[in-house]
């Protein structure tokens, strides 16, 4: 079921009259029936393995506490029965054309196994949140007492299928609250979903015409187009993701609940390490206090730190995507935050980095750079392989400077194409989208945009249905999350 | 000032307001004809509309009738045809004239997908009044109604399109048979800027259009975009629209037809586990289109398609069987002439450009066999003010037939 989907427009209004019509102590249960319907409602099977899941660590994770000399053990038991499942829906196919591949190269034709294996939605997410679980008990955090708490965390349907990732010892708590329905659950938790759904319909599905296109025919778009697609795809990814989480924090919200945020503005990062706070927060915390620390974090020498950052944005990028490509931008996302590192040692070693860091223009330039070298990224992440990645960056940096020298504005496809009108609109569009990110920026922390009049929020909320109702389309396409 | 039901409550009534006053208002403001985008049934649609006069006979079907009905046009008049603008049977007007001496004025309404439902829409909404024709001569093959890649009556591009044209209320629980489109269509009629999104989406585009032309203009030069680059670059933007220049009907000779191309897969997709649900009620929408002509004084000729023996073995023998048995009771009880050319000798596969489509060459041929139907059959005769000059004997190779007391298939006929 998808959250921009008709289903989804009866399927939760029906959930929340439930859920503040039946007492509290039905609400849990109330709400996991429905996570389940709603997993479901996809693939019934698949029920099977979340439920599976579920069980097997609620029952294996309280071991690992109750263990004295088998900690160790226990939590390589339990992280293992997860990643071996996530390994096996989600890379079974890459690793057998990395064996093949292998194989050819040493001159052995294997013909491998057709498995028919379809990758369970969310499953990367859930199983991170299972991971962290285990992780927790193991450092002493307790045990989740109660199976259909610990079933809900695991199966809430606002975050089910591509996050933002929870922490159980926020969410888990907040189910045993008596709460009662205040209207701002409703205000709050509609203009959410209003705003995300404006995000995904009204920005980012316009922007995938554009970059469907570009990225399945970089042959015919001049490099300086080539530019404006990759910028688009940066705002697509960026409004796809942000919608979806938005609309899945309006959902929880809806019940009273909390779910953490994924994203604060993150094109104005100024340098990678800072984009990585910005971007995704919930998966790079996650890979912080799961995969980075575990590995020694930066704890050791200039050589381990960089090689604990290349390892977990490396596992990062395949995280996302069982193709060489991710793996490729996992390891372009190491090597940033690698040089990053170094290059602000050094500053720090000339004794200039305070003088720098407070220059404003040093700032704007830092931004600019900084978001060209995540849109470079973008390509390695959205181009369908390595091939198409290939051509894109060799036009976008190499035949680039050659074109910028002799310039005009005829060589731009985009202003050719007239019909989707998207194409020449993005030169308005997209410097709207860059600017609003300033201005968003601005004015966080000001009043008017904390708390705006109620009017004020009433006339955007019957805008936004106005505009959604109008500009829905029949079959939007999926969140682009959804696949990983 | 603050509300005690909340910001979303108040914004939600406003947002009703809102619809309520449109629809107060905005009656006036969308015509039927003015399509978004045109596709097949956008520029059929439009040339119905600007037709002057009366059509004599409308000819109804899929591609199956569209396809040779417009290939042997190309061949008559010796030049490629404009597909976008090509409504007139040229070659079954001449036909019929060389038979029966009288001229007739055919507009050929077939459409690629199209279906009984759809059939029904172009009937019940178009073919009236002083648009009424004489006779409606209607081409069935199997794939209208037992099409598995269908997800419902209402999701054809012809429904969409003619659901403009009237109230499709009445039958929405046949054409939706699910509840989500229920819902959809229900959502629809209650928030006006729902029901009319298509419209207003397309007058936002077109207003977006003109103010890009002015903010971003064309540069001169360059390379122009075409129609066949769009299709290479966005093949999902706007599938069903239809541009000039995009899809011709080209003269051929026996020599130089395109080589058979073999569909079957896809109609193996179409035809594997009939879904009876969808055929009973396509075939009730075909009763429904036939009481309606007759009603309004309409005789309807049911034409059998020819398809090849290939095609035919892919469907199951009992499901052919019912509909074929049931097309013919169905034009026995509305008093419809039924043509059987499925079982005409005429046609071998020879004829077909693949697995169902008659090329020109069996166009030719499919148009004569109909039109000596005509000739032969008392009611289109008196319809068409045909005299009878010894008309009376079976066509060649035709099999016209009124029969009587065959049954339709019901869901009760589901096999086991």
């Amino acid at each position: 079921m998808l959250f921009n989907s008709l289903q989804y427009l009866v399927f939760l209004p029906t959930v929340f009259l439930l859920f503040w019509i039946v007492p509290h102590k039905l609400r849990v249960p109330l709400l996991l029936v429905a996570s389940y319907v709603f997993y479901m409602s996809w693939k019934p099977l698949y029920g099977l393995l979340i439920f599976g899941l579920t069980l097997g660590n609620f029952l294996l994770v309280p071991l690992i506490a109750k263990t004295a000399t088998h900690k160790k053990l226990m939590l390589g038991l339990v992280v293992a029965l997860n990643l071996i499942t996530l390994g096996v829906f989600k890379y079974a196919y890459f690793t057998m054309d990395v064996v093949k591949q292998g194989l050819g190269l040493a001159g052995l034709n294997w013909h491998e196994p057709h498995l028919h294996i379809i990758l369970p939605l969310g499953i990367s997410f859930f199983v991170f949140e299972f991971i962290h679980y285990a992780v927790e008990v193991y450092r002493g955090k307790p045990t989740v007492k109660s199976f259909i708490d610990f079933a809900l965390f695991a199966s809430f349907f606002p975050t089910q299928i591509a996050g933002p990732i929870k922490r159980y010892m926020d969410f888990i708590p907040q189910l045993s609250i008596p709460a009662k329905f205040k209207w701002a659950y409703l205000d709050e938790g509609m203009q959410l979903i209003l705003l995300g759904l404006s995000k995904k319909v009204l920005i980012a599905d316009n922007l995938a015409l554009v970059v469907q296109a570009g990225f399945s025919h970089p042959g015919n778009f001049s490099a300086a187009d080539l530019w404006i697609i990759t910028y688009a795809f940066a705002f697509q990814i960026f409004f796809d993701f942000a919608g979806y989480t938005d609309i899945a924090r309006g959902s929880a919200m809806l019940f009273g609940y909390k779910v953490p945020i994924n994203f604060n503005l993150p094109y104005i990062a100024a340098n990678v390490s800072d984009f990585w706070h910005r971007w995704h927060i919930s998966l790079s915390t996650w890979l912080r206090d799961y995969l980075f620390i575990p590995l020694g974090g930066s704890r050791g020498g200039k050589w381990f730190t960089s090689r604990n950052l290349f390892i977990t944005m490396a596992l990062g990028g395949l995280w996302h995507g069982a193709a060489t490509h991710f793996l490729i931008w996992g390891v372009y996302q190491g090597v940033l935050l690698i040089l990053h590192r170094e290059y602000s040692q050094v500053l720090e070693r000339l004794g200039i980095a305070q003088k720098l860091l407070a220059s404003k223009i040093y700032h704007v330039v830092s931004v600019v750079f900084t978001f060209h070298l995540v849109c470079i990224g973008w390509v390695l992440f959205r181009a369908d392989n390595l091939s198409i990645a290939g051509e894109m960056l060799s036009k976008l940096l190499v035949q680039a400077p050659v074109e910028f020298t002799h310039f005009s504005v005829q060589q731009l496809a985009i202003l050719h194409i007239r019909d989707p009108i998207i194409f020449p609109a993005l030169l308005i569009i997209l410097p709207v989208l860059m600017v609003s990110h300033v201005v968003v920026n601005w004015l966080n922390g000001k009043k008017i945009y904390e708390h705006p009049p109620w009017a004020l929020q009433v006339g955007m909320m019957v805008a936004m249905m106005c505009l959604l109702t109008i500009f829905s389309p029949d079959s939007s396409p999926r969140f682009i999350y959804f696949q990983f | 000032m603050a509300c005690a039901f909340g910001s979303f409550a108040v914004a939600l009534l406003l947002f009703c307001a809102v619809n309520a006053a449109a629809w107060a208002g905005g009656s006036g403001w969308w015509r039927a004809a003015d399509f978004p985008h045109l596709s097949w049934t956008g520029w059929r649609i439009k040339k119905f509309l600007q037709f002057r006069g009366t059509p004599d006979i409308v000819l109804l079907g899929s591609s199956l009738m569209l396809v040779p009905v417009a290939g042997v046009d190309a061949d008559f008049v010796g030049r490629r045809l404009e597909g976008a603008d090509h409504y007139r049977s040229r070659y079954f007007e001449h036909a019929l004239q060389a038979r029966s001496r009288r001229s007739a004025r055919t507009f050929d309404f077939s459409l690629p997908g199209e279906m009984p439902s759809d059939a029904y829409l172009i009937t019940d909404f178009l073919l009236k009044g002083d648009k009424c024709p004489k006779v409606i001569v209607y081409g069935l093959g199997p794939r209208d109604f037992m099409d598995n890649l269908l997800p419902s009556p209402s999701s054809t591009d012809p429904f969409r399109n003619l659901a403009r044209f009237g109230d499709v209320s009445p039958i929405s629980a046949r054409a939706m048979p699910g509840w989500l489109e229920r819902i959809n269509f229900e959502l629809g009629k209650v928030f006006y800027l729902y029901g009319r999104k298509t419209d207003i989406m397309a007058r936002a585009d077109a207003l977006a259009v003109k103010s890009l032309d002015g903010l971003v203009p064309e540069p001169a030069g360059g390379k122009k975009f075409s129609i066949d680059s769009r299709r290479s670059l966005l093949p999902l933007y706007l599938p069903e629209q239809l541009c000039r220049g995009e899809a011709y009907f080209r003269p051929t000779t026996t020599n130089e037809r395109p080589q058979f191309f073999d569909n079957l897969n896809e109609y193996r997709s179409r035809y594997c586990h009939v879904k009876w649900d969808t055929f009973v009620s396509q075939l009730e929408f075909l009763s429904d289109t036939l009481e309606l002509a007759k009603s309004r004084g309409v005789h309807v000729v049911l034409v059998a398609m020819p398809i090849t023996d290939l095609n035919r073995s892919l469907i199951q023998d009992y499901a052919f069987n019912a509909y074929l048995r049931s097309i013919k009771a169905i034009a026995s009880a509305q008093g419809a002439t039924f043509v059987n050319l499925y079982a005409s000798p005429a046609f071998s596969r020879a004829d077909f450009g693949d697995t169902v489509h008659l090329h020109s060459g069996g166009g030719k041929k499919l148009l004569d066999l109909i039109s000596e139907a005509l000739c032969n059959d008392a009611e289109c005769r008196i319809s068409l003010s045909i005299p009878d000059n010894g008309y009376g004997q079976a066509a060649a190779g035709a099999v016209a037939s009124r029969p009587a007391g065959e049954p339709v298939a019901t869901a009760q006929d589901r096999p086991l």
